[in-house]
């Protein structure tokens, strides 16, 4: 469900950026940055499993 | 480079981003392989890239919107080197059909970093900030305007993809059916 939740707000960003203002484009940029690498260190709980 | 070359250049950019999100797409339904969650935050990255071509398109090139690109693109390739990583050992067969010798996951990888170093060279050419005509005053044309209309289309069209393949819950960490078309 969050995936869903960024694409959707990606589009709406992208939206912004194309009809509305810029400062609210870069705003939500960062709202959307932010919230995608939560989402990262959310799923990143898994072992490394590396080679050495 | 002239600000409308630069224009030009961003128009190309995301044509870039949306053959690689219709790639995807079509690597999705023709193989029938459904993303994982860090697939999908790799696509997602790939949206965020084009945000800045985006704005350079609609408000004319500025620096702080290659900032934006770089950012997505730096966060894309810790995404990519992770998933990476996870099948690093011997002997794993990795996430996925490969593609000419590689996962999607490490062609990911490759084109962050390409745009990394691609948006480190535009970077180079100041004469694109120059202020003269503002970009409020001229309209963007066709070629960017139907560059920027095919990202945003395919965007919307993951939003619709990710909520057939993950539903109302949480993503599969390896999804082999569409849970909002299960039977």
């Amino acid at each position: 469900m969050e995936f869903t939740a960024l694409f959707l707000a990606v589009t709406i960003v992208m939206l912004v950026a194309w009809f509305g203002r810029r400062s609210l484009a870069l705003a939500l940029f960062a709202v959307v940055l932010l919230a995608s690498v939560a989402t990262y260190l959310h799923h990143a709980t898994d072992t490394l499993k590396l080679s050495f | 480079m002239t600000r409308g070359f630069a224009i030009t250049l961003n128009a190309l950019s995301l044509y870039a981003v949306a053959l690689v999100l219709a790639a995807a797409f079509a690597a999705q339904l023709v193989l029938q392989e459904l993303p994982c969650p860090l697939c999908l935050l790799q696509r997602i990255q790939f949206a965020v890239l084009a945000i800045g071509p985006i704005l350079n398109v609609r408000f004319g090139p500025r620096p702080s919107h290659y900032a934006l690109s770089l950012l997505a693109a730096v966060a894309g390739a810790a995404f990519s080197t992770r998933q990476v990583l996870l099948h690093i050992m011997p002997g794993d067969a990795g996430y996925g059909t490969a593609l000419f010798g590689y996962h999607y996951y490490t062609w990911a990888l490759i084109g962050f970093a390409a745009a990394i170093v691609l948006l480190a060279a535009i970077l180079l050419f100041d004469r694109q900030f120059e202020r003269g005509i503002t970009a409020e005053q001229a309209a963007p044309g066709a070629f960017a305007t139907s560059a920027v209309w095919l990202v945003i289309g395919l965007t919307a069209l993951n939003v619709v993809s990710t909520l057939l393949e993950c539903g109302f819950g949480a993503c599969a960490d390896n999804p082999v059916v569409y849970e909002l078309l299960k039977r």
